[in-house]
This record gives structure tokens, sequence and C-alpha cells, in this order.
């Protein structure tokens, strides 16, 4: 219980990796803004980083695939692989579930 | 957590869970770009897909757009067809899958000949070493038609240079052979028509400056070969005669503007110095647009028909004048008869007036004058007998047999005047018989050569020049040889001589026509004219004519007069000629007893009336009653005395009097007659 209210206390920080407006992407981006609107009431960040345009970016953060969700903060890290359609699974991910 | 190659139990975890979730999401869909390890920069799956999805429907549809009249493939190395263009297939009644995946030479296309089959496989074999073919063949198409292909294939390489695909691909050009065919055919359809007329058909360029074509009848007519025309196009004109160049250009001139065709007839002179006519004809041809796109034109030579034409008039001249002197010898012989009778008559009565001492006076003065004027009177006679031979007799056909040493001792009387001063004449008259001839046009032939004989000698030198005129039997042919100790002909335009307007006199000597018509002459009654010459000694013309079947025809022979012999007669004499009748009678009446009246009627009346005659002497052409009218009553009024009819000819025949005379059996006499003869004829009867 004390890390999860230990994880509350910090801020959520995502970081989004798409590719351009490829329609994954596209879906991923509005799944994840939707899903963070309902469920964290504005207690978080999220980046959004497209890779055609920030090849680089992707290489610190190990992104092998997009669009990729990074769970930067609070650690551990973590990551939702895919168009973010299934909102549990991502919550799960997040250990906002 | 450190870093580096030991990963936790925890970690290992994590990243297997990482990589399921990529594996799953890259199967369902979810992925979008694949960051490439090397390069590190994202692969767009998704757009990869769909961008090579849309390059391939672009290039099937345009390797379909080809339609089905182009094939279009892709097949191994190995000839393994891989791809083929559908419409193609559909004209064919396949289906991709009877075709995809086999050898391409086992397809329905080439599967009708084993040699077609044969030659792909090679062709597939040196593709796939890299060398590319392109060959016309036949395949099949849909329902077991066949179709000419342009069949070509290309290796494709890859960048090693290796050849991975080979691309077969084909055109149908049927339709380019069947065209390529039809045009050839028409093209040697129109060669072998114009290559074989006989005139010449040319195409030039519509400013003239190019030969397109010239039908090889010009080498022919201009006696020049065609090549030089194509390669010197101007050279045309310059074989026109200087006198007719101006004209013929003028001519082209305004085909080369806006007059659509021209008619224009021009003499050439050919590499030999002859002269030939030739009737172009030109004409423009435009395109669609109304653009003069070339000229042609048609050139007969019309060289013959001139000829034939100026022989004609030349020959209906002469036949004007025959017919002419025809009529005057007409009008000359009966106050001839009555000049001859009268003169006869004067010298008779003096013979025997007696020994009376004026009488021996009167003969001492007048013997001599008398005899003159007889002889004078003779040679009109012999005169207008030549004139007659050289007129057109009625129907200008053989008259029969023709007596050639009569007709050639006329001619040499005619050219007397031409022959005296330059040569002497010899004669060598063999005996022949009759030859199938018209005396007149015969007359005309013999006239020609001799006139031209004595032409050929030099004036003033008679005694050393001769010209020698002969006949001579010859098998079934009369040969009739006019020779002169002339200069000769040259051999180089002895063949030559018969053309027409060939002449070698000074202008206005000669037409140039004589020869050509004595030619057309001898040759028209089966005869034949030929020439020997010999440069320095001298021409022989040899005239060979069929002989007749026929006799020939009856013309009293005078008997020579046997005086104080004959029975004392009656004679009637018919004669619409005051004159004649006048003659006749002196003539007559102290021999017998004469009759004389002026119209046939008359005689007629007398005879039906049962006058006993021992001769009837009738003249021939009369105004009312002609004698053959005569001939024709008195066989009705009183037969008996129908033999006893001598005719009185002066002449002049019409077609009606030739064709009597050569019916009936009738003796008959020319005018002007010498009384000897009459009194012997006469003799005859009385008998």
């Amino acid at each position: 219980m004390a890390t999860k209210t230990e994880l509350s206390d910090v801020k959520l920080q995502l970081r989004l990796y798409v590719a351009g407006n490829a329609p994954n992407s596209v879906r991923a981006i509005a799944n994840a803004r939707a899903i963070c609107e309902e469920h964290f009431n504005g207690s978080h960040d999220l980046e959004i980083v497209d890779l055609l345009d920030h090849p680089v970016r992707g290489l610190a953060d190990g992104i092998i695939v997009t669009p990729t969700l990074l769970k930067v903060m609070p650690l551990p890290v973590q990551r939702v692989i895919g168009n973010l359609s299934d909102t549990s699974q991502v919550l799960l991910a997040l250990g906002r579930a | 957590m450190t870093t580096g190659a030991v990963l936790s139990t925890r970690d290992l975890a994590q990243r297997l869970a990482e990589a399921e979730a990529t594996i799953e999401a890259l199967l369902s869909g979810q992925i979008d770009a694949v960051v490439d390890s090397k390069s590190h920069t994202p692969v767009l799956l998704a757009q990869a897909q769909e961008e090579l999805r849309r390059s391939q429907k672009r290039l099937r549809d345009i390797i379909d757009g080809l339609g089905p009249s182009m094939f279009v493939g892709l097949m191994t190395p190995a000839g393994i067809l891989l791809e083929a263009n559908r419409p193609v297939l559909a004209a064919a009644g396949l289906q991709p899958e009877d075709v995809m995946g086999k050898l391409f030479e086992d397809t329905y296309w080439w599967s009708f000949s084993p040699e077609s089959r044969a030659r792909l496989r090679a062709t597939i074999e040196r593709a796939a070493r890299g060398e590319a073919s392109r060959y016309d063949v036949q395949v099949r198409a849909a329902h077991g038609e066949f179709i000419d292909v342009d069949f070509s294939l290309q290796p494709l390489r890859d960048e090693t240079g290796a050849v991975v695909f080979l691309v077969p691909s084909g055109t149908i050009i049927t339709e380019r052979k069947q065209t390529e065919n039809a045009l050839r055919e028409s093209n040697e359809n129109f060669h072998h028509l114009a290559d074989n007329i006989t005139d010449v058909f040319w195409i030039r360029s519509p400013d003239m400056r190019d030969v397109q074509y010239i039908s090889p009848a010009y080498e022919r007519i201009w006696g020049r070969p065609v090549n030089t025309l194509y390669s010197q196009p101007l050279q045309w004109t310059d074989h026109i005669v200087p006198e007719d160049r101006a004209r013929v250009d003028a001519a082209f001139a305004t085909l080369k503007g806006d007059v659509p065709n021209i008619d224009v007839e021009y003499r050439i002179a050919r590499p030999d110095g002859e002269i030939r006519w030739v009737r172009s004809r030109g004409f423009q041809v435009r395109d669609a647009a109304g653009t003069l796109i070339r000229l042609i034109g048609i050139i007969t030579d019309t060289t013959e028909p001139r000829n034939l034409q100026a022989q004609l008039m030349v020959s209906d001249r002469m036949a004007s004048v025959g017919t002419l002197a025809a009529g005057v010898a007409h009008e000359i012989n009966n106050p001839l008869a009555a000049v001859m009778a009268n003169l006869e008559f004067m010298s008779e009565s003096l013979a025997t007036m007696g020994p009376h001492p004026s009488a021996t006076w009167l003969l001492g003065e007048f013997k001599e004058p008398l005899e003159e004027a007889r002889e004078a009177a003779q040679m009109v006679r012999l005169i207008v007998r030549d004139l007659k031979i050289f007129s057109r007799s009625p129907a200008d056909e053989p008259t029969g047999a023709v007596d050639v040493k009569a007709i050639m001792e006329s001619s040499t009387r005619m050219a007397w005047n031409e022959i005296r001063h330059r040569a002497q004449l010899v004669k060598h008259y063999g005996v022949v018989p009759g030859v199938k001839a018209n005396e007149a046009r015969l007359g005309q032939v013999f006239l020609n050569l001799i006139v031209n004989a004595a032409q050929a000698l030099p004036e003033g030198r008679a005694e050393h020049n001769e010209i020698c005129v002969s006949t001579r039997l010859e098998g079934k042919r009369v040969i009739v040889e006019v020779s002169d100790t002339g200069s000769g002909i040259p051999p180089e335009i002895i063949g030559r001589i018969f053309d027409a307007f060939f002449t070698t006199k000074p202008v206005g000597v000669g037409t140039g026509l004589g020869l050509a018509i004595c030619h057309r002459l001898v040759t028209d009654i089966g005869g034949e004219l030929t020439v020997q010459s010999e440069v320095g000694r001298g021409t022989t013309f040899r005239v060979a004519l069929p002989v007749a079947e026929e006799p020939e025809s009856k013309v009293a022979q005078p008997v020579e007069h046997v005086p104080g012999t004959g029975r004392r007669g009656r004679i009637l004499v018919v004669d619409d000629e005051q004159l004649v009748l006048q003659g006749v009678k002196r003539m007559l009446f102290k021999e017998h007893e004469v009759v004389a009246v002026r119209a046939a009627a008359e005689a007629l009346a007398l005879c039906a009336g049962g006058d006993k005659f021992d001769v009837i002497l009738c003249d021939l052409m009369m105004p009312d009653m002609t004698g053959m009218d005569f001939h024709e009553e008195l066989s009705r009024v009183a037969p008996h005395l129908l033999d006893r009819v001598i005719f009185m000819t002066g002449g002049a025949f019409t077609a009606r009097a030739q064709q009597f005379l050569s019916e009936t059996p009738k003796e008959h006499i020319e005018k002007p007659f010498r009384p000897a003869n009459l009194r012997a004829i006469i003799q005859r009867y009385l008998r």
C-alpha cells in the first residue's frame, strides 16, 4: 500500500512514441489522451514524440516499434506497445488499475 | 540494477513481456513502424505495405492497360512464366493458371509448331546468358487463329549484373503485315502495268525537279537509258528539238501553276539523230487539302500515226490529181479521136486522088505536114494514155492482171524529162505474165522509183550514167527492177529509207514520203519492195509482185490493116460527140455504109425497127442513155445484134462502167484509135 501511496504522490509522466500520422499512431494518441483525461484527472504529463522527426530520441528509450507508450515516472519504467485501444490493459501496465 | 550484460530476473521477465507484447501488437496490426536496428530510423510498416500494394497495382494497371494487342510477361531465366498481362490471356481464352508457372514454350501460344518452340527455347537460353532477341513470329490466338507477332525477349539484371528475370513481349502485327502485303502487291501491280505499257508513264515532283518514276518505255522512244533521267531530271527537255522547246516549257510552266492538265505534242531527237513525234499529257495530283503533291503524265509515241496520216494526205492528193487527170484525158480523147480520124482521112484522100497534076502538087505539098500532124496527134494520144495510168480506178482495188511492161513504159515516158539529161535509159524486158495489182498504184510506184533513180544522178553527164529498168519472172513472182549508177546509199541510213519523212534531198525537192508510200502500196497488194545499194556503184530497187491468176483484161488487140481486102458492111456508129461521129464516118465511109447517130435511143429505135448492122460502134459513156443501157435494151428488142456491138471508151470509167466491162465479154476499143486498127477490127466482124 505504501508503494501505492508513494506512487500516487508522484506526478505521472508518460511519453508516447508515434510515427507521423500512421493509422495506429493517430489512434494511440487519441486513446492516450482519452485515458489520461478520464483516469488521471490532470495529474499527469503526456509527451508525444514523433520518431519520424526525432529518430534519435527513441534510441535512448530503447524504442523498437511505434506506437509505444512509455511510463517514465514513477519508476519502474513501463512500456505499452500498440494503439492503446485496450484501456484496461493500459491502466494495468501503468499500475493504475 | 546494474548495467552490462547481466540482466536481473525481473528485467529479463520485463523484456520478455515487452517482446511478447510487441509481437502480439505486430500480429494484431497495431504497429506502424519498426526502428531499423542499424540506421535507428523508423520504417513505416503499413505505409510501406500500402505503397508496395499501390505500386504493384499501378504496374499491373499499366501492363493490363496495354490491351490484348500487346503481350508483356515476366519469367525466370529458365523460362517459367511468372506474370503475363491479363487481357492477352483473355483474348486467347486462357486463365492465368493455364500459363503461370509453366515453361513459356509449353504454353498454348506456341504449342502448334515444334519449330517455333525450338526457336523460343534457344532464345530463352540466350536471354538467360544476357542476350536480348527480337523477331517476327506467328503464334496461336483464340479459336485456332494465327497472328503475326513482333516478339522480343529482354533479360533483367540485378545490381550484380546477374540475369534474374526475363521479360517477354509481343506486338500483334497481323494488320501491319496485311497492310505491308497490300502495299507491296499494289506496288507490284503498278510496276507491272507501268513497266509494260508502250506509253511512257511518269511521276514527278510538283516543281518538276525530281523524277519519282518513269516507265521503261522511255528507253524505247527516247533511245536513252532511264537511269540518267533519275539522276538528271532536267535532261528531259534537252532532247526536245529546239523549235519545240519553248512551247513545251510554256505548257509545263502552266502545269506547275494552276492549270490542272496539259496536252502538248512535240518532237524529240534520239541519239541516232532520228526525230520522233510524241504527245505528252500531264496532270496535277492534289491531296485532300488541295495542295499540289505531284505531277503525273503519259507520253505517247505519235510518229507512226502521224506518218500514216501524212502518207494518206499525200496519196489522197495524188489520187485527186489522178481523178482530175482521168477527167482531162477523157475530155482530150474525144476531140483527139476526131483530129486523128480527120488527119487520117486527109492523108488517105490525098493518096487516092490519082495521078492528077493538082493532086500530085497537093500530095507533095501536104504529105509531110500531115504526117507530122499525125505523129504529133499520136504523141498526144500516148501522153493522155499515160496520164490515165496514174489516175485512180474506181474502187482502188487491184484491177486484175496488169501488164508491168506497159506500165513501166508509161512511167519512163512520164519521167523522161528527169531522165534524159542525167542518164541513158536501158530496158531489159523479159516476158512476164500479168501481175495482180492496180495500174494506177503500180504506175505511181514505178514513176517514183525512176524519178528517185534519176535524182540520184548529177545533171549533165548523161553519157556516163545509166538507169536500167528490167522485168523478169522468178517463180510465182514478177520482179521489176530499177537501178541507177549513182552514188549509192550509205549503210547507216539504208535501214531508214522507207521511213516516212526520211529524205536526203534538199528541202523543197522531196517530201520524204515517196518511198514510204511506195513501200505501203507494194505491200498492200502482197508484193515486196527491197533495196540493194553499194556506195559509189549505185542502187537497185526491186519490186516483187504476185502473178495474177486471172487473165489480162480484154482489150481489142490491133491487127495490122490489110487494105482493100474486106467486104463492104453496114456500120452503126453511136457517139454523143459530133466530131467523133464525123471522124469515124470519114474513116469508114469509103469501104462501108455508115449510119451515124448521136443518141443511143435513136440507135435503139433503128435496131428495134429491123435495121440490119454488121457492126455497132457504141460509145460507152453518153449523157442520156449510156452504152450500158443501150446494151441492156438491145438484148430485149434485138438480141441477135448483141454480138455485133463494139464499145468505144474514152478514159474515165465510172465504177459501173468498170464492172460492166469486166463482166460483159464485149470487145472494146480505146479512143483515140488509129483508122487502120478500127478497120482491121471491123473486118473481123465481116468475115
